[in-house]
């Protein structure tokens, strides 16, 4: 019994080196590497993968050549394909923007006539989009230190303008392991997609 | 009439002409301040024009001009962005931990627990060296140093990389990616899963690892071949029996037959995963312990019969694992099973039966909300092929975090194991690890 088992496990090692082999090997070099992936998509390979074992850095942490290795490592660690490490890893750069201090200018309440033009998503999609990783459906967080925005005491008791410059700046909650990243991670936001997901949080979650 | 006029008529001229001569000679003056002033006026002009070629030669750069400081600004930028876009990159990584433990009915110790820096040279995104060292300091104050893991992993393609080297095993999740400091949330490792106990800890062979996704469902898996782990005897009453499983990656194969193991793991939720694993191939008595206890030593019992280990029997060496991480929103709960058997062997030395090793925990976590303290509680059961070493235990703790990657932790044990042995001694365990 002890030999078939031996044998069997011999072959599926074998197996499975001849499918290696017959794998095609990423032998194209590109000028830069690694190739950007999807930062949005990588905010949530963030939320869903690293606090399975660890608390999630901070993207602040480190540097972005700092953070090429690391997602390498961690491709290595938690058995990430190569899609989700160059996702991750964009999310990563593109989020260790360091939070600006200076005052922001916000034009108040909801999302200008002249802004209206420049908005690509609604805030149900921008939600949908890039907050949803660690906020959840729910709104209640799904990672930890992420707040619950339907708490009477959470962060929707704050004024929009608050909330406008933790979205656009970056913010780290009271206790609060981690930071959320400026615009969540996706710099594609604009001022417009900002106002418009916080009238979204307030229709959706708000008490 | 005509002589009255003509008198009238000479006076009024003469008295026009008496009170023109001094305003004649008023306008004269004034017409030549100002034509003073015209001229001081074009003087100025003349100057600021002059001034102003001056400036236009000055500010008028050439067409070619620009494209030379365009050109250099780009080398200029290029060269300063360079370290960015270097085909070899160098990081360190790694962790360290320092605490003090006080063990019921002994005296308490300050102590450095490890230093573990992690070496990162990658080439591109094909291959890279990972390197983890290990410093310790013993209770006689000598540094002692190990290699962790040493592989250099060469990415095929995004769904598998090939990694050669001393590597973590991968059987279950606690060796491969608990262990560090800053990362396991309790100040000790759940017993039977640290050095020698039920859990392979280490390597030395060829493993393929990687993830892929079906169905909108990830999973991943890690399978490798090895030189396996080594055994250790102990000669007790009379009779040998086995004592111990040395799995921390050796460089010899003693018996030449190697194990080949892995572990598959799926994410069917966001935060949940699920792994089983195995390992099978056979495992050889090298070293004989004279006493049970902790820690491994050529045996010097005088009664001994024979310590000339000769003709050793490889044994079936079979281990089984299983283990769980569940993350919702603050909450985190994981837990691990693992099973090593080593069968009997009929011939060498230290023929005799065989013997299982076993070990299983659970662990909830939970981070406050709006405040930085995590309680942890665990539980976790391990039998020993060795009964000195067999423990049950409950380990409660809090965590303050510091940031995500440095927290200190206040951790109780209650343990039971076999009287007077220190698997049966209570102790309180405190740490501050700083993961880097």
């Amino acid at each position: 019994m002890k030999s078939i088992i031996l044998f069997r496990a011999k072959m599926l090692f074998t197996i499975s080196f001849l499918l290696l082999s017959l794998s095609l090997p990423n032998w194209a070099f590109a000028s830069h590497f690694p190739e950007p992936g999807d930062p949005v998509a990588g905010a949530k390979v963030w939320a869903e993968n690293c606090s399975r074992c660890h608390n999630a850095r901070d993207p602040a942490d480190l540097r972005d050549d700092q953070w090429i290795s690391t997602a390498f490592h961690m491709r290595m660690r938690a058995g990430l394909t190569g899609q989700q490490t160059r996702d991750v890893l964009t999310f990563m750069q593109d989020s260790n923007v360091p939070i600006v201090v200076e005052p922001l200018v916000f034009e108040g309440g909801p999302a200008s006539k002249a802004a209206e033009s420049v908005v690509a998503l609604s805030g149900d999609g921008v939600y949908a989009q890039t907050c949803i990783a660690c906020h959840g459906a729910n709104g209640k967080g799904t990672v930890p230190g992420a707040p619950n925005f339907t708490s009477a005491s959470g962060p929707l008791s704050q004024s929009d303008e608050t909330l406008f410059k933790h979205v656009k700046l970056g913010f780290k909650s009271p206790g609060s392991p981690m930071a959320m990243p400026p615009k969540g991670g996706n710099m594609s936001l604009t001022d417009a997609d900002i106002k418009a997901v916080i009238e979204h949080l307030r229709e959706t979650f708000g008490q | 009439m005509s002589i009255v006029n003509r008198k009238f008529q000479r006076c009024a001229l003469i008295l026009a002409m008496a009170v023109a001569m001094p305003l004649s000679a008023v306008a004269d003056e004034k017409f030549e301040l100002l034509q003073q002033q015209v001229e001081a006026l074009q003087k100025q002009l003349q100057e600021v024009q002059e001034v102003m070629q001056q400036y236009q030669e000055q500010m008028t750069v050439k067409e070619g001009q620009v494209e030379e400081v365009v050109t250099q600004l780009k080398e200029d930028v290029a060269r300063a962005d360079e370290w960015k876009h270097s085909d070899t990159l160098i990081h360190l990584a790694g962790y360290a931990d320092v605490g003090y433990s006080f063990a019921s009915g002994e005296d308490g110790s300050f102590a450095v627990g490890r230093f573990s820096p992690i070496f990162h040279y990658q080439y591109r995104d094909l291959v890279m060296l990972e390197a983890e060292l290990e410093f310790e300091v013993n209770e006689a104050g000598e540094t002692e140093l190990g290699m962790e893991y040493l592989t250099i992993d060469y990415f095929l393609n995004d769904y598998i990389a090939l990694s050669g080297g001393k590597f973590l095993s991968p059987i279950g999740q606690f060796r491969q990616n608990l262990h560090p400091s800053w990362i396991n949330k309790l100040a000790s490792a759940p017993p039977g899963f640290g050095h020698d106990g039920a859990a392979p800890t280490s390597e030395i062979g060829l493993q393929a690892r990687g993830g892929f996704q079906i169905g909108g469902i990830y999973a991943n898996y890690a399978a490798y071949a090895g030189n396996g782990p080594e055994l250790i005897a102990a000669f007790e009453d009379g009779v040998y029996e086995l004592e111990g499983i040395k799995a921390e990656g050796f460089g010899n194969d003693a018996d030449g037959k190697k194990v080949f193991g892995g572990r598959f793991g799926i994410l069917p939720l966001p935060g949940l995963e699920i792994g089983l694993s195995m390992a099978t191939g056979k495992a050889t008595v090298t070293s004989i312990e004279a006493e049970a206890g902790h820690g491994v030593a050529e045996a010097q019992d005088p009664d001994a019969p024979d310590f000339d280990l000769h003709d050793e029997e490889a044994r079936d060496y079979d281990v089984l694992g299983a283990d769980f991480v569940w993350g919702l929103g603050n909450f985190q709960l994981r837990g691990e099973y693992v099973k090593s058997k080593v069968g009997a062997a009929q011939t060498g030395v230290t023929a005799s039966e065989g013997a299982t090793w076993s070990s299983w925990y659970t662990q909830l976590a939970y981070l406050i909300p709006q405040t930085k303290f995590e309680p942890v509680i665990r539980y976790a059961d391990f039998k020993s092929g060795n009964a000195a070493q067999s423990q049950t235990q409950w380990g409660l703790g809090v965590n303050y975090l510091i940031s995500s990657n440095v927290i200190a932790k206040v951790t109780y044990e209650f343990n039971d194991g076999q009287v007077g042995t220190k698997a049966d001694i209570d102790r309180w365990l405190f740490q501050l690890a700083y993961g880097f």
